[in-house]
């Protein structure tokens, strides 16, 4: 598994197009937030500046590379030659989805303690890494889910655009309206009980179990997607 | 018998036992892909240190026969066992096999060296990667991307990543297409080398002469199960040798029945090549007959091939 997690990590550092898409995009959109603070703070709360960063790079970084490796792998035969040795199927999509996942999670907390230094810290750190976890599981379940359904990389621009988007709008829609309103919809929706989680996490006055509950619509979604993928995944091209 | 004598006696009729057990045992295997049923109800056996080529017709199935075998593909009904273990239990299996797939499915992102270590390492077997790379001839390209290989590179490494480690199972599928003589003349000297060290070979090809050349025994397939199994010789034995020759204008009869082919040549069909092509010569002789083109020669896998075509 770390041998195919190594050289995943040099593929991702010698393909351009990853590199620019799950690095370099991900960390300009965090920056620019981070950099006009004061205006989305005051749109929604320095809690919606952290979950939009967070689904930026989930979304970008994590979720849309997750399928379009998953499907170029695929497409190209590197997944069937990998089921030719004698590793497990958890094992190579565990050694695939390792770096990028690391290097998610890496960015993440970068931006968000660039966050924390220039406009103060988090309420509660912990319950923030409980829902950027949540956030990165739910990403990886749907990306293999999304990835059942791509052909290829250049279809992943297409089949990752609906929840990329869709994501970073309701990150967007719960981060500035809240959940007054429409709370049930809002919440399961994917993402929007993850951003709740984290706006709670990083304003504060929220009661712990309150925001702990806020755990479950983003594990269902992991279930789902999950489930999907059990049923759709392919290891090999279509004949 | 001294205890000793006696735990070598064991340990010897172990190893024979062993060696008797089928590589690969098939057992009215049935695929179906919807309601094309691929193959059907195909039984055969590899023993250790065979050499086996699996040949066939377009779409006849081998593919499909060797995607269940290498595990890649669940059959629909029949026994499969590899090694005595289903072919789908990977950790059990692959240690022991090495798979040279027909497309490669390597990394276009990786260097050749970094591809030979990555599925060395995946393998579970030891060797040096240098040396692999040696005995395929690409240790100028060690270096060099994936994609910026040729056809015939990326063949040869395929057949490096599978021969690490000396595996004792091969599957070599299509394994020259692509590759020029010299090539293949290194691809088939490591062949030998591995058959040597004991190593069994399952082969398809569409070079029928590789397969007559070095397989000890030929599955054909036609239409999804065997039409015919057995060495060289036995197949070919089902088919009649060939005389062909040029006859000059007004030629007296000839003394055996021939068919007149589209291009002028006459064509001569028998079980008994020596007697049939003796009374010919000797009919030649008789009537001071020139045979221009003369050609004499027993059936060849080709023949038996194209018959599988008209059946």
């Amino acid at each position: 598994m770390l041998s195919i997690a190594l050289s995943e990590l040099v593929q991702i550092f010698r393909n351009r197009l990853v590199l620019v898409t799950s690095l370099v995009m991900p960390a300009a959109v965090s920056s620019f937030f981070i950099y006009r603070h004061d205006v989305f703070a005051a749109l929604g709360s320095l809690g919606y500046i952290a979950a939009v960063v967070m689904f930026t790079v989930g979304a970008f970084g994590l979720y849309a590379t997750t399928v379009t490796t998953l499907a170029s792998r695929r497409q190209n035969l590197f997944l069937k030659r990998l089921r030719s040795t004698g590793a497990g199927d958890t094992g190579i999509l565990t050694g695939l989805l390792l770096p990028i996942t690391v290097i998610s999670l890496l960015q993440v907390a970068v931006i968000m303690t660039v966050l924390a230094v220039v406009t103060g810290a988090p309420d509660n750190v912990l319950l923030l890494a409980a829902a950027v976890l949540s956030m990165v599981i739910m990403m990886l379940g749907l990306g293999l889910a999304t990835a059942g359904l791509t052909n290829s990389a250049e279809h992943a621009q297409v089949t990752t655009l609906p929840i990329s988007i869709g994501t970073i709008v309701v990150a967007s829609w719960v981060g500035i309206t809240g959940t007054e309103d429409l709370a049930l919809l809002k919440r399961l929706l994917p993402g929007g009980s993850a951003t709740e989680l984290v706006v709670n996490a990083w304003n504060g006055g929220v009661p712990l179990p309150t925001s702990l509950l806020l755990l479950a619509p983003t594990l269902s979604w992991v279930t789902v997607a999950v489930a999907l993928a059990s049923r759709i995944f392919r290891w090999e091209p279509r004949r | 018998m001294t205890r000793s004598h006696w735990q070598m006696s064991v340990a010897t009729a172990e190893i024979r036992c062993m060696a008797s057990t089928p590589v690969i045992d098939v057992e009215r295997l049935n695929l179906k892909y919807g309601d094309f049923h691929a193959v059907k109800d195909l039984s055969f056996q590899v023993r250790p240190g065979e050499f086996y080529a699996l040949l066939g017709t377009n779409g006849a199935g081998k593919t499909s026969t060797l995607e269940v075998v290498e595990g890649h593909r669940t059959a629909t009904s029949g026994t499969v066992r590899v090694f005595g273990q289903s072919p789908r239990d990977r950790r059990a299996v692959r240690p022991r096999m090495g798979i040279m797939l027909q497309e490669s499915g390597f990394s276009p992102d990786l260097t050749v060296r970094e591809s030979v270590r990555l599925f060395g390492k995946l393998s579970q077997r030891t060797d040096r990667v240098e040396r692999v790379l040696g005995v395929v001839d690409l240790t100028r390209k060690a270096g060099t991307k994936v994609s910026q290989l040729s056809g015939g590179e990326k063949r040869r490494l395929d057949f490096a990543t599978a021969v690490y480690g000396t595996p004792e199972l091969i599957f070599l599928d299509e394994p020259t297409t692509g590759l020029d003589i010299q090539s293949r003349d290194d691809l088939w000297d490591a062949v030998d080398r591995l058959r040597d060290d004991g190593s069994t070979i399952v082969l398809t090809t569409h070079y029928l002469e590789e397969a007559q050349q070095r397989a000890d025994r030929i599955g054909l397939m036609h239409r999804g199960t065997f039409h015919r199994e057995g060495t060289v010789s036995e197949l070919t034995r089902t088919l009649p040798a060939t005389i062909r020759f040029f006859l000059p204008a007004r030629a007296p009869a000839l003394p055996l029945q021939a068919t007149r082919e589209n291009d002028g040549t006459f064509r001569i069909e028998t079980f008994g090549l020596q007697k049939d092509l003796f009374t010919l010569l000797r009919w030649a002789q008789d009537h001071a007959v020139e045979l221009e083109g003369l050609e004499a020669g027993p059936t060849r896998l080709d023949d038996v091939f194209r018959a599988l075509g008209s059946d």
